[in-house]
């Protein structure tokens, strides 16, 4: 690895106390808020192992929750959508194995059961935002995180909903992988970049949790390959987008060090993370590079540095653990 | 009205980000016209001004679609055909090589 901790650790240490000083602008307890922000937000605190301090956060997103287990949009919607909800979902379950707080257990419970409730016939999730393919990702994504630490949120019985949910969200995603190994959404996702990033992380840990049949290992190695592929010479991905190269870079850590394929990703990692750096703002990350910066990618560029924090170290339960597939 | 640009310093297939009274417009000069729209894609605030300029079917080129998550857009319109929320589109009046923009 060419790029040292000690050069890392200060920007971390810097961009925390940036998203801490725009507080007003990401916090529930200031206000209504974006909830992909406040998730994105929450996200960080989980990374920088600031949970226990910020106890408030994490309920406040509980006082908006909707009766039938959902969030909007924003904080002051009413109607409940399926991205939104997982990622907000994703963040109490992950928080409570910190704060063990029973209003956020009951709110996790709430969350289980709105997901069981809305997932179409055909294993997916339907959300007029976003691709099926996106839509399904999420809610697959915290059943990942219930099955692997969170049984306890719920009787045996869920659990058996849940896991039967979970196969069926997990085979339509699997289904629609591309034979070049991407996966794509004509309308959503052409170049299939993003999407392609947040599916093999979403499916890589069903290699972990079951089912052999699924091929998931397989699925996973030709997903990464497909990245590598289209990684751009200068290190980034999907035309310069700041974003995706944060989803790419984060995903193939994750995913590599669980196929046991570091040795073929680490420069493609390097690449990534290198031209991110090459391109935060003064604070904080933009969308494109040139641009203003803005909370959510800032974000994203942080939890990025904390990821390669962690898969900077030789223990691979160390990278489960910190997307939430470990306790 | 306010100006917004030198028609000269938009060619033909190209495009400028112009902030006015704060607020970044996205301009095209596609096929002969121009258009201007809020930067901000309604959906998660995608810079349109980095999206591909395509067509709706068979037609000429006459959308953006936003590079975050693929919200695609009718540049003359802001009509987004079936997504929740639509782009903001500001009317433009030329005036010799002048753009100027209701916003």
């Amino acid at each position: 690895m060419s790029i040292r901790m000690d050069q890392i650790q200060p920007i971390i240490d810097r961009e925390y106390d940036y998203l801490m000083s725009e507080h007003p602008h990401w916090s529930l307890t200031k206000g209504d808020q974006d909830l992909e922000l406040v998730a994105h937000a929450l996200r960080v605190l989980l990374h920088m192992k600031t949970t226990p301090q910020h106890p408030a956060e994490y309920l406040a997103l509980v006082d908006c929750q909707h009766a039938d287990g959902g969030w909007g949009k924003l904080s002051s919607d009413k109607q409940s959508a399926a991205w939104v909800t997982a990622f907000c979902s994703l963040m109490l379950i992950r928080g409570n194995l910190l704060l063990k707080n029973p209003r956020i257990t009951e709110a996790v419970r709430k969350c289980v059961r709105y997901f069981l409730e809305t997932q179409k016939e055909d294993g997916k999730w339907s959300d007029p935002s976003w691709a099926d393919l996106d839509a399904v990702s999420h809610p697959v994504s915290f059943f990942d995180v219930l099955m692997a630490v969170g049984k306890n949120v719920v009787d045996e019985s869920t659990i058996g909903q849940v896991k039967a949910a979970w196969r069926k969200g997990m085979c339509f995603m699997l289904d629609r992988q591309a034979s070049d190994g991407g996966w794509y959404d004509p309308e959503f996702h052409p170049t299939g970049v993003e999407i392609t990033a947040h599916l093999i992380q979403d499916s890589i840990v069903a290699d972990m949790v079951l089912t052999e049949e699924l091929n998931v290992r397989e699925c996973c190695q030709k997903g990464v390959k497909k990245l590598l592929s289209v990684q751009a010479a200068d290190g980034s991905w999907d035309g310069e987008n700041v974003d995706h190269t944060m989803d790419c870079t984060r995903s193939i850590m994750l995913v590599c060090s669980i196929l046991g394929t570091r040795a073929q990703c680490d420069r493609a990692i390097e690449r990534g993370l290198e031209w991110i750096l090459k391109h935060k703002c003064e604070k904080g990350w933009p969308d494109f590079p040139g641009m203003e910066t803005n909370l959510e990618r800032t974000c994203d560029g942080l939890d990025t540095l904390l990821k390669y924090k962690v898969y900077s170290q030789p223990v691979t339960t160390a990278v489960v653990k910190l997307w939430g597939y470990a306790a | 009205m306010t100006f917004l640009a030198k028609v000269s310093e938009i060619p033909a297939g190209e495009r400028k980000l112009v902030k006015v009274n704060g607020v970044d417009v996205a301009v095209f000069h596609v096929e002969g016209r121009f258009f201007a729209l809020n930067n901000s894609c309604p959906h998660r605030q995608g810079p349109l001004i980095r999206g591909a300029l395509e067509n709706w079917g068979e037609g000429p080129v006459c959308a953006v679609r936003c590079p975050m998550h693929g919200w695609k857009f009718d540049l003359a319109t802001g009509d987004s055909h079936g997504r929740p929320a639509h782009a903001t589109v500001y009317p433009l009046t030329q005036r010799d090589d002048e753009l100027y923009i209701e916003i």
